[in-house]
């Protein structure tokens, strides 16, 4: 079933007096359950759609379907909403919170995506999600204190606990070697199957595509079929 | 859950420089304003004490009171209509003591009124300060105006005049030393305006202390003083702000990111300003007034709660303003831009 559809979506750059059409009309349509990789050369514009499809920019023009709403009618805020409670964001960096503890950061989304969970369900779901990503032994440490792989671990977990029905990746592997990249991208897959989360993901790396469910190749803003 | 205070929690040294700031501004802001109102209180005690009234002087006196000079006859249907009024006058002087030690004295003389001492002839009442200097009751002053002798009866609290502790003395020893049958001064207490008497002028209290050159002079140098460093503190404060918020743009783009409201942003940042200015300034306050204790008794020194209170106020106001301005750049944080940024 679809549940996340991109139709003929473009975005054009304006630097000055240059207008850049860096999409070109993309037509993307994901199914529940699924992983789909982006891939291709760097500038194709795999960062823009995904930024375009979580919310986070606008499309000059086309439709972006979340189950079956126009997210390019809505207001900021009512994107802001379905960005807090449905989706889920892992990019390259990890993006914690410095001034939060590993546990706090995952409070915090609970909080944020307003989970009516109590205090003593939210702090289950917290412990829950740690294990999984294995990080239950450092939910008190400060990011700062994290390895890279660590911190990712922590940013994939924030980006789930509160049950997204989407999850938007871009290069969510690239600052880690190969062995932690396998275990990240390992975890991503169980996860959103477990959860049955749909995954939007850009990656650069060929031994990521195994993960996919689907593979889309991007050039020069358009998707290559 | 509270994001503004685990920050506070985790970057205590960020915070302590910031209300440290707000601490030493307030303070010496406090200090100041001590100063200038312990300075007009060591000025013009005598009449800044005295129940809001009216005060008349001759018009044809220039609004000097030292020229003023009424009518015996205006005094008299004066004060037969208004009860509580009194006539006075107010002349710098010198008394001297048994040692034949000089000090100067503003000399006060009135009719018969609750607002001023009333004393009998040969007798004066000082303030306090002079007892400081070593005058006793019962001690002789002397003037060489005079051909009597001045009797200690007393001393009074904060009769300040002109920066000269005030004499009360009979009107008769007055007239005789100044060699004048009229009085300077009516002063009538009561707010409302008594019946007008056309050669009279009408001063309120406040309008009859900025007669007083001196007085208005000081006053407006100290006030000046004190709103400058209001509107520099607030400029500080807007710059303190303005430099944590610009360090924390990052952070606010990820929190929008993940669906934090702007209005929560707002809310830890409006949490954070007013705890940390909530701290420093009642620091300050409870300071300056413990200052006030401690400072030499010569100094000119006078802070009252309100006066402190009333600061604060304004500092947390302008805190508020500062931050608020500050902040509204978090409006304009682009959650993508903190995103591709990369590490906060
Ligand atoms: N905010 C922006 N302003 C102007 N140009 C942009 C902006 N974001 C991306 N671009 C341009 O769009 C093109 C595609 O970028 P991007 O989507 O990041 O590519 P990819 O992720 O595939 O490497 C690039 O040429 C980039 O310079
Ligand atoms: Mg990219």
């Amino acid at each position: 079933m679809t549940i996340f559809t991109i139709d003929e979506v473009t975005k054009t750059f304006t630097n000055g007096e240059v207008d850049e059409q860096v999409l070109k009309g993309i037509n993307i349509s994901l199914r529940e359950g699924e992983i789909t990789a982006l891939v291709g050369a760097s500038g194709s514009g795999k960062s823009t759609i995904l930024t375009i499809a979580a919310g986070l920019q606008r499309a000059t023009d086309g439709k972006v379907l979340f189950e079956g709403k126009n997210m390019t009618d809505m207001n900021q805020d009512q994107i802001r909403k379905i960005r807090a409670s449905e989706f889920g964001f892992v990019f390259q960096s990890s993006h914690l919170v410095p001034f939060l503890t590993v546990e706090e950061q995952l409070l915090l989304m609970l909080d944020v995506s307003e989970t009516k969970l109590k205090k003593r369900e939210q702090q289950v779901e917290v412990e829950k999600i740690l294990k999984l990503v294995d990080m239950d032994h450092r939910k008190d440490a400060y990011p700062a204190s994290l390895s890279g792989g660590e911190k990712q671990r922590v940013a994939i977990a924030r980006a789930i606990i509160h049950k997204p029905k989407m999850l938007f990746a871009d290069e969510p592997t690239a600052s880690l070697d190969s062995k932690r990249s396998k275990d990240v991208m390992t975890l991503i897959r169980e996860l959103t199957k477990t959860l049955n989360i749909t995954t939007l993901m850009v990656t650069h790396d060929e031994d990521m595509l195994t993960y996919a469910d689907h593979i889309i190749t991007m050039k020069d803003g358009l998707v290559l079929t | 859950m509270n994001i503004a205070w685990k920050e506070i929690k985790k970057n205590k040294a960020k915070f302590i420089i910031l209300g440290s700031i707000i601490f030493l501004v307030s303070f010496l802001t406090f200090i100041i304003s001590g100063l200038a109102n312990g300075l007009s209180q060591d000025n013009a005690a005598l009449i800044k004490d005295l129940p809001d009234g009216q005060f008349y002087m001759n018009v044809d006196a220039n609004e000097t009171y030292n020229l003023s000079r009424i009518d015996e006859s205006v005094q008299t249907t004066v004060l037969n209509e208004q009860k509580d009024a009194a006539a006075l006058s107010i002349q710098m002087g010198f008394v001297n003591d048994m040692e034949d030690k000089q000090h100067s004295i503003a000399f006060v003389t009135s009719t018969d009124s609750k607002s001023f001492e009333s004393v009998g002839k040969g007798e004066v009442i000082l303030d306090r300060s002079l007892e400081e200097e070593g005058i006793k009751v019962g001690d002789i002053l002397t003037n060489n105006q005079f051909s009597g002798e001045f009797k200690v009866k007393g001393f009074v609290d904060q009769k300040k005049y002109s920066h000269a502790p005030v004499a009360f003395i009979n009107m008769e020893n007055y007239k005789e030393i100044y060699r004048v049958n009229e009085m300077q001064l009516i002063f009538v207490p009561g707010t409302e305006k008594a019946q007008v008497v056309t050669s009279l002028q009408s001063f309120s209290n406040k309008e009859f202390l900025n007669t007083i050159p001196s007085y208005s002079a000081e006053q407006m140098s100290l006030n000046m003083i004190i709103w400058f460093l209001v509107a520099i503190s607030g400029m500080l404060f807007a710059i303190f702000f303005y430099m944590m918020n610009v360090q924390k743009i990052g952070l606010y783009g990820i929190l929008k990111a993940l669906g934090v409201k702007t209005s929560r942003l707002f809310g830890m940042m409006w949490y954070q300003m007013i705890f940390i200015t909530v701290i420093a300034l009642g620091l300050s306050v409870a300071l300056s007034h413990g200052f006030a204790l401690i400072a030499p008794k010569g100094m000119p020194f006078s802070l009252t709660l309100d006066t402190t209170v009333q600061l604060s106020i304004v500092f947390l106001i302008i805190g508020f303003i500062g931050a608020t301005l500050s902040g509204l750049q978090i409006k304009k944080v682009e959650p993508l831009q903190a995103i591709q940024q990369g590490e906060v």
